[in-house]
């Protein structure tokens, strides 16, 4: 037992778990304004105003066609340079996640409304019920159901994304092995517990959502 | 109860209906029949703004759709509607599909929506549906949930768009029997349909629309047994 917790597997453990807590924290919070952002944005995308559909789309085009590790820096030094501002790390990173997240959120929520059968709409409308009345009753219910499986794989993306954060030195699990190895010299067994406590939850999640998909295939 | 003075509808470039002219009457009902591609699905869509009115009037109960003024919601909650593929709404129960209309814009509770769509579905020969969703229903069945839905809204009119046209042909019959007694039963009706059967039987009129116009109109007999454009006539010859 001594032995087994001497182990350099298990010795950067406290290191690590303290910075898969930040990885939760950031993946958390940055899809919960990543999902709010995402479905303005999509709509947005739905838009036959062509200012709002415009708009919407440069933001979905921007962010998809930068890498996140530039948007990363962009917006922890450049936006802090722009605005003057010590900006947090931690603010930082859920900006990032949550804007990162919402460009590719909005093609899921555009998606699965757009594949709500037109007669839908058409149906609703007929009853008497205004636009917004058939999407919040009618198109909306039916379109959330096929977002979840898109929904699932993006937040195994994002939590992925957040080692990403190690870059501006937020404390998350990457940049907590790499400080840990670079004292103790055991890249290997540290980044082995790392790859590890990715797979723990994005494993799962996987085999989650394909049951979910399945069942909402019928 | 339906004026249609000069109706004219264009997708882009394309002419659909070039100018229809039809006065509905209260309990008329009436069938549009007519070979495909001739309009009478658009012409049946515009007469509750499902499309956009490129020219013309329509006026229905006194109020004039074209109006830009106009409220539309109220009026479509005034003039039922039915499509030729049911249009359920899937994530509901056959219950909610009848009461969400009453519930969402007569502000009904839900045990008084609930206890006014029972009689709608006795009707409709469904009572012991309540409770299922759409997708254990067969198609005829869907189709007289459908009707139900809009008859929730105790509506004025009731527009058909091909009702039995998605049917298995054994399960026609059912729909058109709730059809016919609702016709009975003194509903205005415009029908779009391939059932020449029921627009001899259940029509008071007949109104034939080929290249977006209407060709022919009279009443059933005059119509089938003796239609005076050959146009009606060759159509005829080949559906009879």
């Amino acid at each position: 037992m001594e032995a087994f917790l001497n182990s350099d597997y298990i010795k950067p453990m406290p290191y690590l778990l303290e910075g898969l807590l930040y990885t939760l924290l950031i993946t958390f919070v940055g899809l919960f304004f990543g999902f709010i952002i995402g479905a303005i944005m999509g709509f947005g995308r739905l838009s036959k105003n062509k200012l709002i559909y415009g708009l919407s789309s440069i933001y979905v085009e921007i962010i998809r066609g930068t890498p996140l590790l530039a948007q990363i820096l962009f917006i922890y030094f450049g936006l802090s340079q722009l605005l003057d501002i010590n900006m947090h790390k931690l603010v930082a990173a859920i900006l990032a996640i949550a804007l990162n997240a919402g460009a590719y959120i909005a093609e899921i929520v555009r998606g699965a409304v757009h594949s709500v059968d037109k007669g839908q709409m058409e149906a609703g409308r007929s009853i008497g019920l205004t636009k917004v009345q058939t999407m919040r009753y009618i198109i909306w219910p039916q379109a959330f159901k096929r977002m979840i499986p898109p929904l699932g794989n993006q937040f195994v993306i994002s939590l992925k994304d957040t080692s990403l954060f190690s870059a501006i030195a937020v404390g998350e699990m990457v940049y907590q092995a790499k400080t840990y190895y670079a004292t103790t010299f055991t890249p290997f067994e540290t980044l082995t517990m790392v790859c590890l406590l990715y797979l723990v939850i994005t494993i799962p999640t996987s085999i989650y959502l394909r049951r979910i998909e399945r069942r909402l295939d019928v | 109860m339906i004026q249609v003075k000069d109706l004219h509808k264009s997708f882009g470039k394309l002419e659909v209906l070039k100018g229809i002219n039809a006065n509905i009457k209260e309990k008329e009902v009436v069938c549009v029949i007519g070979p495909s591609g001739s309009g009478k699905s658009t012409f049946l869509r515009c007469l509750n703004l499902l499309e956009e009115v490129t020219g013309g009037e329509v006026i229905i109960d006194g109020e004039n759709l074209t109006d830009p003024t106009i409220d539309i919601n109220s009026i479509r909650s005034r003039v039922g509607m039915v499509f030729q593929h049911f249009n359920l709404f899937p994530h509901m129960t056959v219950l909610d599909n009848i009461t969400l209309g009453p519930r969402k814009i007569k502000k009904m509770s839900k045990s008084e929506a609930d206890a006014a769509a029972l009689p709608l579905l006795e009707k409709v020969g469904l009572s012991d549906k309540a409770s299922v969703y759409p997708d254990s229903l067969s198609g005829g069945q869907k189709q007289r949930v459908a009707i139900a839905r809009a008859l929730a809204m105790e509506p004025k009119v009731m527009l058909f768009d091909e009702p039995t046209s998605a049917l298995d042909p054994e399960l026609v019959g059912d729909v058109l029997q709730v059809m016919q007694d609702l016709a009975k039963e003194g509903m205005t009706m415009v029908v779009v349909t391939h059932e020449m059967g029921f627009a001899k039987e259940v029509g008071n009129r007949v109104l034939f629309m080929d290249e977006g116009i209407v060709m022919e109109e009279g009443s059933p007999e005059q119509i089938f047994d003796y239609p005076q454009n050959s146009r009606t006539q060759s159509f005829l010859s080949k559906v009879l």
